[in-house]
């Protein structure tokens, strides 16, 4: 193993340091886990005993932040095939994801909802102890749900709440009691589903499941603990019931109108939204393999759900709304990995600019990762979470999805993916 | 994979001969040559090979470790292994199969498992790749009875899940237990036929009726398991013989005639004392309230004698002792297992060069892969270390991890040789 020195230097980097502002030339000194100094210009710096990274025009940018990560989807076609993967499997599974996302170059992850009611908080603890690699986490709960809705996967007669993909409540009190558990357990946030979705026969994107009084007790809950509720929230009046429960991390927003525009605009500063396009994307156009034909697809409302949301997403973000990329990745026809993707497809269908794309997801990224002064930007002070990209992405998007482009990961301070040395010689001699 | 070329290495091949200087080639997965240097012998082709000057370094097989629990979690007592949740338990099992693998153990035999489907999850997982680690014989949970080792429900918490050990009373009992693990996967069921001093029922005290132990080791036959007895008493020791029961663990009271059962079926047997867990018990537990007073009125001191003698004698006879054994309680910590050969040299005495047999060649038969593994020939498999030094001259050298340069696993390495680099200057692109 090689000793890492105690400072990295990259110089001869170009700096898109991710607040939206166009890149420029320089070197960035990292000193244990923060960024010491960037110098702008390509003169020579001294090395003093740094690690010097020359990285010959490469792109340094801000580690990546995914809004709506679910680290224990297990790449399978169904809720159910994600729920009958045992508990010991299921740990080390979304151990490896983890290890994945972080050399995929996404350094913070925000937990949208585990399919078993520990896996985040404990993958979340065991990155903090370093006990294995992985990105920043905020641990969320299982998706709570009513019956029926989104989430619940019992059947009628194999009644057993083992089998369900989310935990199935039923009235406020209910909610409360599931609240307080989840807290017990340490999640950041609690998953709430609040409408239906088109993958649920009989509980379609444009229904809304959960009483005022259910959402209330939740909130009461989670807010005397300080921390954060996120919703499933694809139906019009499932968005309004998350903006008057002051509800800030909304999931999808697909269907809305501009009573909900207006509610979202009047609360942007603290609101975020995380629409994840890409599996709504992959079910229309590319599931054929796994049974959901165009046509299926069609008929099961993704046609007109993409359409929706489109409109919605390109309204919001034109009032300043922000909308981060993210979500959903971890089904066998939206897999883990491509998340990126997300990216292109904001700029493709939502009229994000690459920068705008980008800044959803260094800027945003370390508001929503609720560490808006350290995190999110290649800033003087800032943590030293940052990407080495060999080419640039304002230009090409999808080298962000391609690992041989991402020439080197870094959080913390630490390499998660070391640069490629060029080596002069294979000859290692050992003693 | 690229096909990689050890130079310039002092071999010991697991037989038992003194080691020779010479180059080792490995392709794929297995070991294709291993040249002596000796004058006219031609050099072999390094065309497309990664080389590797081994400067005259000592070059071993991978060792076998014959006794492994790697979700006993370092801690003093059953109980607080048994309290760990089983997503953190498997995440920490994940993490001791690395720190074997690292500390030079390439093989590990499953003893048990403090939940049941621990070691099976975790040997498919290194199987897959999903998680690094030794090849691996997966156990299930220690069988006992009621008020046995491993049975650590209270009296007003008597849920299962409480207890350490699977508690199964009867034959058929012990059937439906057998046949769960069998179910679940595993490659051995463990049974504590013994007492165990600390537990409050004597090692020299024995457990399950035979009835019991007849139907655990037939219906493993019939699924072509293998058995393992956690076996400290006389009685036990001889029942183990007598039913067939392949691994034999502990085995500190073996009486005469036990001795001379043992060797009239010495290969279809083999003994795995774990006296690290008897000697620093005896001695190194003083910080966790076990000081020698205590030990000594619970027996350990008169079983530690006992055990001694009962290797040595073992070993007169010509029965296979191997290395390894509990480790993973506060005082025993995982990776320092390699102490086991040095104990085996200076309490029980074997030469340094059976010591090393133990640990290689003779684990072959014990992980169920013959002469696959254990040796540095032609067409074994690549499990391979690179040491700093020779432990033929000083066995302890095994325990440092600095000293192990290089541990290859299946023509992989796991830890590569680290080169002699003068620049720190890195080049991205």
């Amino acid at each position: 193993m090689t000793r890492e020195p105690s400072e990295v230097l990259f110089t001869n980097v170009r700096i898109l340091d991710g607040s939206g502002q166009s890149a420029y030339p320089g070197s960035v000194r990292v000193r244990g886990p923060r960024i010491l100094q960037i110098t702008r210009s390509l003169g020579g710096v001294s090395a003093g005993d740094a690690m010097v990274i020359d990285g010959a025009g490469a792109t340094l940018m801000p580690g990546m932040t995914e809004a709506h990560t679910h680290f224990s989807w297990n790449d399978a076609a169904s809720l159910a095939a994600i729920q009958t993967m045992p508990l010991e499997e299921h740990v080390l599974w979304s151990a490896k994801v983890a290890h994945n996302y972080l050399k995929a170059g996404f350094t913070s992850c925000v937990g949208a909802a585990c399919a078993k009611p520990r896996l985040d908080v404990v993958i979340r603890n065991a990155i903090e102890s370093g006990q294995i690699p992985g990105p920043r986490y905020l641990a969320a709960s299982q998706e709570i749900t009513v019956p029926g809705g989104l989430g619940d996967e019992m059947l009628p007669h194999l009644p057993f709440p083992d089998f369900s993909f989310g935990v199935v409540v039923n009235g406020a009190e209910d909610l409360r009691r599931v609240t307080r558990m989840f807290l017990k357990y340490g999640v950041d946030a609690i998953k709430l589903n609040l409408s239906g979705d088109n993958f649920v026969p009989g509980a379609d994107a444009k229904t809304t499941w959960m009483t005022d009084a259910e959402v209330a007790a939740c909130a009461e809950e989670v807010r005397m603990r300080g921390k954060r509720i996120i919703v499933h929230a694809r139906s019009c009046a499932s968005v309004k019931q998350a903006l008057r429960h002051g509800i800030t991390m909304i999931y999808h927003a697909s269907f809305t109108d501009s009573e909900a525009l207006d509610m979202l605009e009047a609360a942007k500063d603290s609101v975020f939204v995380a629409p994840g396009i890409g599996i709504i994307y992959a079910l229309l156009n590319e599931a054929e393999p796994w049974g959901v034909s165009r046509e299926k697809a069609v008929s099961m409302g993704y046609e007109e759900e993409w359409a929706a949301a489109c409109e919605s997403l390109k309204a919001m973000h034109r009032r300043g709304v922000r909308v981060l990329p993210g979500g959903d990745y971890g089904f066998a026809f939206n897999p883990h990995l491509q998340n990126a993707r997300d990216l292109e497809l904001f700029v493709r269908y939502l009229g994000f600019t690459p920068m705008e794309a980008i800044r959803a997801c260094t800027l945003y990224g370390g508001q929503v990762m609720q560490r808006p002064n350290d995190l999110g930007l290649v800033r003087e002070g800032y943590l030293a979470d940052l990407l080495l990209l060999d080419g640039d992405p304002l230009a090409n998007l999808s080298i962000l999805r391609e690992p041989k482009r991402i020439l080197a990961v870094m959080k913390d301070g630490v390499f998660a993916k070391t640069p490629p040395v060029d080596r002069a010689r294979t000859w290692v001699s050992a003693a | 994979m690229a096909d990689v070329l050890f130079t310039n290495v002092r071999i010991f091949d697991g037989g038992a001969e003194a080691p020779f200087m010479g180059e080792v080639l490995v392709q794929g997965h297995r070991i294709t040559r291993v040249l002596p240097a000796q004058r006219g012998v031609r050099s072999a082709p390094t065309m497309g090979a990664q080389v590797i000057d081994g400067a005259g370094a000592f070059l071993m097989p991978g060792m076998i470790e014959s006794h492994t629990h790697f979700s006993w979690n370092d801690q003093p007592s059953l109980d607080s292994i048994q309290r760990m949740p089983p997503e953190e338990h498997i995440l920490w099992c994940a993490e001791v199969a690395k720190r074997y693998l690292d500390m030079g153990w390439t093989s590990c035999v499953g003893a048990a498992t403090a939940k049941p489907r621990l070691d099976v999850v975790i040997r498919n997982a290194i199987n897959d790749g999903t998680i690094i680690g030794p090849r691996y014989l997966a156990a299930s949970q220690e069988i006992t009875v009621p008020g046995g080792l491993g049975d650590t429900t209270a009296p007003h918490l008597p849920q299962p899940e409480f207890a350490f050990g699977a508690v199964v009373s009867g034959a058929e009992e012990m059937r439906r237990c057998v046949r769960m693990f069998c179910k679940f996967g595993v490659d051995t069921l463990k049974i504590n036929l013994s007492g165990e001093s600390i537990t409050g029922m004597p090692s020299e005290m024995s457990q399950f009726t035979e009835e019991e132990i007849a139907v655990c080791v037939q219906e493993a036959k019939a699924w072509g398991k293998r058995v393992a007895a956690h076996a400290r008493s006389t009685w036990s020791i001889k029942q183990c013989i007598k039913h067939g029961i392949e691994v034999i663990y502990h085995a500190s009271f073996a009486d005469e005639e036990a001795l001379d059962l043992l060797e009239a079926h010495k290969f279809d047997h083999f003994v795995a004392p774990g006296l690290a867990w008897l000697i620093n018990t005896c001695h190194n537990a003083s910080a966790w309230g076990l000081t020698p007073e205590v030990t000594r009125k619970m027996g350990y001191h008169r079983e530690l004698e006992a055990a001694i003698e009962s290797m040595k004698a073992m070993r007169r006879r010509g029965i296979r002792i191997l290395p390894g054994g509990d480790y993973g309680f506060a005082w025993t910590p995982h990776g320092t297992n390699a102490k086991d050969l040095e104990y085996f040299v200076k309490l029980i005495g074997m030469s340094p060069m059976e010591a090393l047999l133990s640990a290689t060649a003779w684990g072959g038969p014990m992980m169920k892969m013959g002469k696959e593994i254990g040796y540095i020939r032609e067409g074994c498999l690549a499990d391979i270390l690179l040491i700093d030094g020779d432990p033929l001259s000083d066995i302890t050298l095994l325990q440092e991890r600095e000293r192990i340069l290089a541990v290859m696993k299946d023509g992989e390495f796991h830890r590569a040789p680290p080169g002699r680099s003068t620049r720190t200057t890195r080049w991205a692109v």
